[in-house]
């Protein structure tokens, strides 16, 4: 898989966190953008082309499952794959997220950077697989 | 039939629609037919609580006492008068006449109808006096469930709270461990790592305080201080949070300001005005932190230009768990815990914490603290 190729979209509000995730993605060769807020999430969403969006359900204006909604509206954005990664593991929110489209459902301090980074590959494999 | 929103409950309703169709029935003994209504008093006003089925329309009150001489005067005589066609029994609860029985119909009473009817309003009283207990334990278990449905709205707060650094921790631990960062970001994972388990501390601490101002209330360890070098201390353990929106701006009007005072939770109040001035300004800004005193207290000043809050929340901001969440405030950490423990503590000193914050137009929480 050629991952120079692959942009992520991280949509987060948490410095620490977006930095933290940003290193790791980084390392294993994905070029990284990051949205501070849904507003930018979504401009970057449209403008940047990610090939793939990490979401956080907690964020400033609009919040994650506002975001997904529009995300899964556009024209533009509809066929981007979402991952939602929340310090929320509530059963009900996870459901709600599916239910959008998201195509997995991450708790942050359940998940090491590592299993994030794996989780980008699950995320784009079906397009890199061979046609056949 | 019920015009008391107070009582609420079904058996004292039973009671007393029984009684007055039994009073109306046994005043009715002698063939003349008699209603019967209980009217509550409370304070001037007499409303009915339960009527026998014969009642008037409109006769069922409020009525004010001192408009109807009759009824003033079973109330401060405390006993049965025979004014036709009425004849009205005081109701005792406790050690006051709380309720009066009233019977319509013409014609005088048998004496031992009257008897009957007495004990019956003995009976009757006892009935309200039992429902006002009921009442206040059923208030005091409504109280108490509200208690605990904060508390464990609290608990699942404080919990993704203590999440987010945790995540951080584990994340930046796992990639140390994966030997994947380069050496200049080791140095960035282990700082974050010590910043995320000291926000963690702070979160538990808080917490620990906080159950234990609870059950056993704080006990200070006073010592003279200068309260300048407190706000130092404080301004300086923050200063690296400020990042680089934030600007700090210190004034002093002295040049000591001597307290008797707690200096570790002294120091942790002030941290908890000036870590609130950061988080509710997110756009950044200067947080201005000023003192003075008048000779007899001392006032410490934090404001910032942030987000702010309606004058008619403010209150709100002080209470144990309840954190004011807003549509401009649901993504900012925090479990509340923090300006009601800076309240507390002023208050165990002697002193205050006050807030005046309009809407978008930053806040400013003023600690007033008597000079030793």
């Amino acid at each position: 898989m050629l991952e120079d190729d692959v942009k992520v979209l991280l949509i987060e509000d948490d410095v620490a966190a977006a930095e933290m995730y940003r290193l790791r993605l980084v390392a294993d060769g994905y070029s990284v953008v990051i949205g501070r807020d849904g507003k930018e999430g979504l401009r970057m969403a449209v403008h940047e082309a990610p090939d793939f969006i990490y979401l956080d359900l907690r964020l400033p204006g609009l919040d994650g499952f506002e975001v997904l909604e529009s995300l899964r509206s556009a024209p533009e954005t509809m066929h981007i794959p979402v991952i939602i990664l929340t310090n929320y593991g509530e059963p009900e929110l996870r459901e709600r997220g599916m239910k959008l489209g998201a195509l997995e459902f991450l708790v942050k301090s359940d998940t090491t950077p590592a299993q994030l980074a794996e989780s980008v590959e699950r995320a784009i494999a079906p397009r890199s697989l061979p046609a056949s | 039939m019920w015009d008391d929103p107070g009582i609420q409950d079904d058996a004292s309703r039973r009671l007393f629609r029984d009684s007055v169709r039994l009073a109306a029935r046994l005043a009715s003994a002698a063939g003349i037919p008699r209603t019967a209504s209980l009217l509550l008093l409370r304070g001037d006003i007499l409303a009915c609580v339960a009527a026998s089925d014969l009642v008037e329309p409109g006769a069922r009150g409020p009525y004010r006492v001192s408009d109807h001489p009759v009824f003033d005067r079973a109330i401060s005589s405390d006993r049965m008068v025979d004014d036709p066609p009425l004849v009205i029994l005081p109701v005792r609860g406790d050690d006051r006449v709380v309720a009066l029985l009233v019977i319509r119909g013409e014609g005088r009473l048998a004496a031992d109808v009257r008897g009957t009817l007495q004990s019956l309003a003995g009976i009757v009283g006892l009935g309200l006096s039992q429902a006002a207990i009921a009442d206040e334990l059923l208030q005091e278990a409504e109280r108490s469930r509200r208690l605990e449905r904060l508390k464990s709205e609290f608990l699942n707060i404080a919990a993704h709270e203590l999440r987010s650094p945790l995540g951080i921790i584990r994340g930046y631990a796992s990639m140390l461990g994966e030997g994947v960062l380069p050496d200049a970001e080791r140095h960035v994972a282990l700082s974050r790592i010590t910043e995320k388990a000291e926000e963690m501390a702070r979160l538990i601490s808080d917490m620990l305080e906080t159950a234990r101002l609870e059950t056993l209330g704080l006990e200070l360890e006073l010592e003279p201080l200068d309260l300048l070098k407190v706000i130092e201390d404080a301004v300086r353990a923050m200063r690296p949070l400020l990042g680089r929106k934030h600007t700090f701006v210190v004034t002093a009007q002295r040049d000591s300001m001597l307290v008797v005072a707690d200096r570790r939770r002294l120091t942790t109040m002030l941290t908890n005005l000036i870590d609130n001035a950061i988080k509710y300004s997110p756009a950044g800004g200067t947080i201005e932190i000023g003192c003075d005193d008048d000779g007899r207290a001392a006032s410490i000043l934090v404001r910032d230009h942030g987000i702010g809050i309606n004058a008619e929340q403010a209150h709100l901001l002080f209470s144990r768990f309840g954190r004011l969440v807003t549509p401009e405030t649901s993504h900012i950490r925090g479990t509340g815990l923090g300006l009601y423990l800076a309240r507390e503590t002023a208050r165990l000193h002697g002193g205050d914490i006050t807030v005046t914050a309009t809407k978008g137009g930053g806040s400013t929480f003023t600690v007033v603290l008597p000079l030793a």
